[in-house]
């Protein structure tokens, strides 16, 4: 009895660890491979670079008369792989109100922790999420909503990220030759970032935001006094990124985002798409309109 | 009940406890309703590829003979590059005739709904999601 019941949880946990693998990023690294450097002996984090997070577990499928499932597929035992490969584009990441947006659920879970005279806030932002996220309506996603970069030129006075997002394309300069946070600049929803290396690790900094912008979903908001903190270190084709946001006024502690693997791919950025929202004004009941990044 | 089974019935209760949590925040139910579909027969007349929802027209000739427009949404433009589709192929041949199953607006907005599959005139489609697993 007490051996089938062991057996039991034998099973399941295993069945459970091959789903989380099928769906996780972080699992489908490629084997480490020599870290390339620069000429000036830094890490070489140039090239476009694929999170593999939010809809990356959603294998689209190809079948031979040119039919293409993305979602609601059968069993691909007989399905080819889409075309490009199955390394998705950089921008291939779940857009607003669709099954290809379900989040990841680790960091969905993942909620920064408010003091508690701001909880309430949280939750009426929270319960009019539709009317209150900015990001809804098209404006840029913010630091640290809107992940990692896609692209990342690199030489050794400065670091450029580029992101082709659903809301449009952005950039971030983030100097890396001492040069201090510029003055002068309105509050974005970018911020105003520098960076410095520790041994292989890019470390960014960057303050100055306005506050349209939230850190997360479901209500998240900061302040004006927000300072991000990245951290990018790259082991042979994948950067491990990680981001933590410090808003003392509002927060117990700082808020640590889930980090991610970024692979190497060989998919160029696209201009992004036109970003026009037409949806919140049909969705009647409330519903959460949520986006993964 | 056997042990064997109740084992079995643990795992596939975990699993959709797992899945849930995946994918948590289905929300083409918060525009669309999910619980009914239609077929539409018709031609695209325009295609807007933009985000965060791509935007596809289908003229439809009623019965009377007059032509009614739908307004019909699909994925964001990045999914649908993963999956290895352009605005040219989701157009296809200028005129031709398409099968479209639709999830309408759940406010009651007429002639807007959610692209659940397109099926073109020789046969091929594009799954888009929406209503259930692809028949």
């Amino acid at each position: 009895m007490k051996n089938r019941f062991l057996h039991c949880i034998v099973v399941t946990v295993a069945v459970l660890f091959a789903a989380y693998a099928m769906v996780s990023d972080v699992n489908a690294q490629a084997p480490p491979k020599p870290t390339p450097h620069l000429a000036d002996g830094r890490p070489d984090l140039n090239g476009t670079w694929d999170h593999g997070g939010g809809i990356g577990f959603v294998r689209p499928q190809t079948l031979p008369d040119g039919s293409v499932c993305v979602l609601g597929c059968p069993p691909a035992a007989t399905a080819a792989p889409p075309r490009g490969g199955n390394n998705p584009p950089p921008g291939a990441r779940g857009g607003r109100g669709d099954a290809a947006a379900a989040p990841d659920a680790p960091a969905a879970r993942n909620f920064p922790k408010y003091k508690p005279e701001f909880l309430a806030k949280v939750k009426d932002l929270n319960d009019r999420q539709v009317q209150t996220d900015t990001l809804l309506q098209c404006q840029p996603p913010g630091v640290p909503r809107i992940g990692p970069p896609h692209k990342i030129l690199q030489n050794a006075r400065e670091v450029v990220f580029l992101y082709d997002d659903v809301n449009g394309s952005f950039f971030r300069i983030i100097p890396t030759d001492g040069r201090p946070h510029r003055k002068g600049l309105p509050a974005g929803y970018l911020g105003d970032a520098i960076g410095h290396w520790e041994a292989d690790t890019l470390v960014i900094e960057t303050v100055n935001f306005n506050e349209e912008t939230w850190l997360i979903d479901n209500g998240a908001f900061h302040t004006k006094d927000l300072k991000v903190v990245e951290r990018l270190r790259r082991v042979g084709d994948t950067i491990e990124y990680q981001a933590t946001a410090h808003d003392p006024a509002l927060l117990v502690e700082p808020w640590a985002m889930r980090p991610q693997a970024l692979r190497l791919t060989d998919h160029e950025l696209e201009e992004s798409a036109r970003c026009e929202d037409r949806d919140l004004e049909h969705i009647i009941d409330g519903s959460h309109h949520d986006n993964p990044r | 009940m056997p042990k064997r089974f109740n084992c079995l019935l643990a795992v596939l209760t975990m699993l959709l406890v797992a899945a849930s949590a995946v994918f948590a925040h289905h929300s083409v139910a918060g525009q669309f309703d999910t619980s009914k579909s239609l077929t539409l027969k018709g031609s695209i007349a325009k295609l807007q590829w933009m985000n965060p929802h791509i935007y596809v027209y289908i003229d439809v000739k009623e019965a009377d003979g007059t032509v009614t427009t739908w307004a019909l949404e699909t994925l964001p433009t990045a999914m649908m590059r993963k999956a290895g589709l352009s605005k040219e192929s989701v157009m296809g041949v200028p005129g031709e005739l398409v099968t479209v199953l639709v999830v309408p607006a759940k406010d009651g907005t007429k002639h807007l709904g959610w692209i659940s599959k397109i099926t073109y005139a020789d046969g091929h489609y594009y799954a888009l999601g929406g209503a259930g697993p692809v028949q």
